[in-house]
């Protein structure tokens, strides 16, 4: 994957780099040339000078010099009278005006000058890799910034993009924290304006797609409110018909059977979008899991006793903050559940254990549990195991279990699914955090 | 002293610079892995001490031309090598997979001797100048320069493949490849003439034309082997490596694509 800020600097990098060091080379060059004239303008200047210097005062001994520099001074008559003490016999030079020679060793810049006035002619030479080194320290000296200066340039372009994109990186962020199904609008503060078509299109398809959710949850909320009435109206026109016409009685039963179940359904759609986290209006009051657990076992115990099934509650009292309501549903359906898939004779249990960082509520059964497969599928809507030939015989609608889901969110429990005890069955354990134990309203 | 350094640098720098910049944007396009590549400059770095601390023996071996005999070599490899390279990118283009060990055993060597040939050229070149009164500053100042300049061209060249398709990436890496391997066969040329191993001669002197030295005639190099005064040999080594690679190129392009025309004939067909 590449890296928008490692290709910004890279590249930026390289640009000015190529352009410093091409300048760089051009400077150097053209500093290298006046250099050149400049030291040519000082080889001139001395030599007009010692053209000018009167003959007679001057001794036939060689003059001292720096190696560096040296010169000859030929007479009128070409005779060489006197000269610097590294300076050769011959001409140095044999062309009028700057040339470069070779002589002790080493290459030479050489001026030969003739003054008209006296006839004298000047011979100055200077080394030309001590005068080339000379000129080229000073303008490395500029050169030099150029090439350091660069990691510096490098740090601050870094820290420069990295600023730059930061709207970016704080867009990632937002996104990469927000919750599966948060889909309110996302706002940066001082959006650059390069952003700004990202978020907004963004932000439309978020409203969009919430609109389409709430539309959704409207219409099966808005469906079963609406068939509600209907099916109470069939209910009753159920029991006429049985009244009117007693020998279709075995007919009227199996329609009641299919209606009571289209019922069941209308009143779980309901109360799936009621207790829809969002917008269910929890009323939060101290309350004992078992008390409730118990309440809800003796108003079913009928069934429970017709089926010969064994139940008990354990443990302790399992105090929380939590809906009432809410919480009495979420039982009924675990107790509910049990009561359906576990067979004739067989026993269900509610235990409730606080621990320190948890009230922990298990509905367990010893029927036939369900494979890992159906495990991480029996969350979802309208699921049901075994679907109408589940060996059990019940009939559901598949929502229990997601109502049970949106009530553990409600009360930020956590829900999780084992085999009962002893490995047989099936358990549901639902462990609510600590913040209900002590009373902290969520 | 300076600008001397800076030429060397460029000169050695460039080639192997290239090299990588095309090899790797094609990798990147072609989704191919780039994990050889820290092995690759491993390798390179290690093989330009290790030859450039060894110059004086390689260079008496074979009676004095082994350092003739060892850079063409070097070349040789390289160009089969890039033709190798070629041939599995082709391949890659057409039916993606991941690359195999060959592969990118054969990546690491080609970028690992390009390096070890230039790489030694520029130790040498230091060792033996660092000494020297005028060295110093100028002499590392322009070295830092010529490998700035290197490392630009290779950054921004191997930004501006990445911006094509991969189509054209491959197309134009193919192009620069077929002419950087004749560029290496003409320099193993070179090296075989200096060890009077082929006949020597000049055919032309495009100096006035595009200076060898300067930097339009050292990117000219580069990329395809620009030579301002060829021999005949080198001419003819040049002309026939690249027409090779060419034609194992388009021929293996046909290949491919002969093999999808029934395929794509059978999905209308279905």
């Amino acid at each position: 994957m590449s890296s928008l800020r490692r290709f910004l600097l890279v590249s930026i990098l390289s640009v000015l780099m190529l352009v410093n060091f091409i300048a760089a080379l051009h400077g150097y060059k053209s500093s290298m040339a006046e250099a050149e004239n400049l030291f040519d303008q000082k080889l001139t200047a001395m030599a007009l000078q010692l053209s000018s210097v009167p003959l007679r005062s001057q001794s036939n001994s060689p003059a001292p010099d720096d190696e560096h520099m040296v010169f000859q001074l030929f007479n009128a008559d070409g005779k060489l009278v006197w000269r610097s003490v590294h300076a050769p016999d011959q001409y140095i030079a044999a062309n009028e005006g700057l040339s470069e020679n070779n002589f002790n060793d080493y290459r030479w810049r050489t001026l030969s000058y003739f003054n008209f006035v006296n006839g004298h002619r000047i011979m100055i030479a200077e080394r030309m890799d001590l005068r080339y080194r000379l000129a080229e320290r000073v303008i490395l000296e500029s050169i030099v910034p150029v090439v350091v200066v660069l990691p510096v340039a490098a740090l601050l372009i870094w820290l420069i993009v990295g600023h730059g994109l930061k709207s970016l990186a704080l867009l990632a962020g937002i996104l990469r924290r927000k919750a599966a199904d948060d889909l309110s609008a996302v706002n940066i503060d001082n959006t650059p304006i390069e952003l700004m078509p990202v978020i907004t299109s963004m932000n439309s398809l978020l409203r969009r797609l919430d609109d389409s959710f709430e539309r959704e949850r409207r219409f099966s909320a808005d469906a079963a409110h609406e068939l509600r009435t209907p099916i109470s109206a069939i209910k009753m026109h159920l029991h006429n018909l049985h009244e009117e016409y007693p020998e279709h009685n075995s007919s009227l039963n199996s329609l009641e059977r299919d209606v009571d179940r289209l019922a069941h359904l209308v009143e779980q759609m309901l109360l799936l979008h009621r207790t829809t986290p969002d917008h269910y209006p929890a009323k939060f009051e101290s309350l004992s899991l078992a008390a409730l657990a118990g309440e809800i076992i003796a108003a079913n115990y009928a069934d429970f006793s017709e089926k010969e099934q064994t139940i008990e509650v354990r443990g302790d009292e399992g105090r929380i903050n939590g809906d009432r309501f809410a919480l009495r549903i979420m039982l009924q359906n675990l107790l509910n559940n049990a009561y359906k898939y576990t067979q004739r004779g067989g026993f269900i249990k509610v235990i409730i254990d606080t621990g320190p960082d948890s009230v922990r509520l298990t509905v367990s059964d010893n029927g036939p549990g369900i494979s890992a497969e159906v495990k991480s599928r029996v969350f979802e809507r309208f699921y049901r195991v075994g679907g109408d030939r589940h060996a059990s015989g019940s009939s559901g609608c598949g929502l229990g279990l997601s109502i049970v889901e949106h009530i553990a969110e409600l009360h930020r429990a956590t829900i999780s699914m084992s085999e009962g005890e002893g490995g047989i069955g099936l358990a549901f354990k639902v462990a609510f955090p600590p913040s209900l134990i002590f009373g902290e309203l969520p | 002293m300076l600008l001397t350094s800076v030429i060397i640098i460029i000169r050695e720098v460039l080639e192997a610079a290239f090299l990588i910049s095309i090899i790797l944007s094609l990798c990147v396009q072609l989704n191919l892995t780039r994990h050889w590549f820290k092995w690759s400059l491993a390798g390179g770095v290690a093989g330009s001490i290790a030859l450039g601390s060894q110059f004086g023996w390689v260079s008496n071996l074979f009676g004095g031309i082994g350092q003739e005999l060892v850079d063409a070599g070097l070349q040789v490899f390289i160009y089969l090598c890039l033709l190798y390279i070629c041939f599995k990118f082709i391949d890659h283009y057409f039916k993606p997979s991941g690359s195999n060990a060959t592969f990118r055993a054969i990546l690491t060597a080609v970028i690992a001797c390009a390096m070890t040939r230039e790489g030694s050229e520029i130790y040498i070149y230091l060792l033996a100048f660092q000494d020297l009164p005028e060295g110093g500053l100028s002499l590392y100042g322009g070295s830092i320069i010529g490998f700035g300049i290197g490392f630009s061209c290779c950054a921004l060249f191997y930004y501006w493949i990445l911006s094509f398709s991969v189509s054209r990436s491959l197309l134009l890496g193919c192009v620069l490849l077929t002419t950087m391997a004749s560029g290496m066969m003409l320099q193993a040329a070179k090296m075989l003439i200096q060890a009077d191993l082929l006949p020597d001669g000049q055919l032309w002197d495009s100096n006035g034309l595009l200076a060898e030295q300067s930097l339009a005639g050292q990117l000219l190099y580069a990329l395809v082997g620009y030579e301002a005064t060829p021999a005949p040999a080198q001419l003819m080594i040049y002309m026939v490596s690249g027409l090779t690679m060419a034609g194992v190129i388009i021929a293996r392009h046909q290949y491919w694509r002969h093999r999808q025309l029934p395929e794509e004939a059978n999905q209308y067909g279905n």
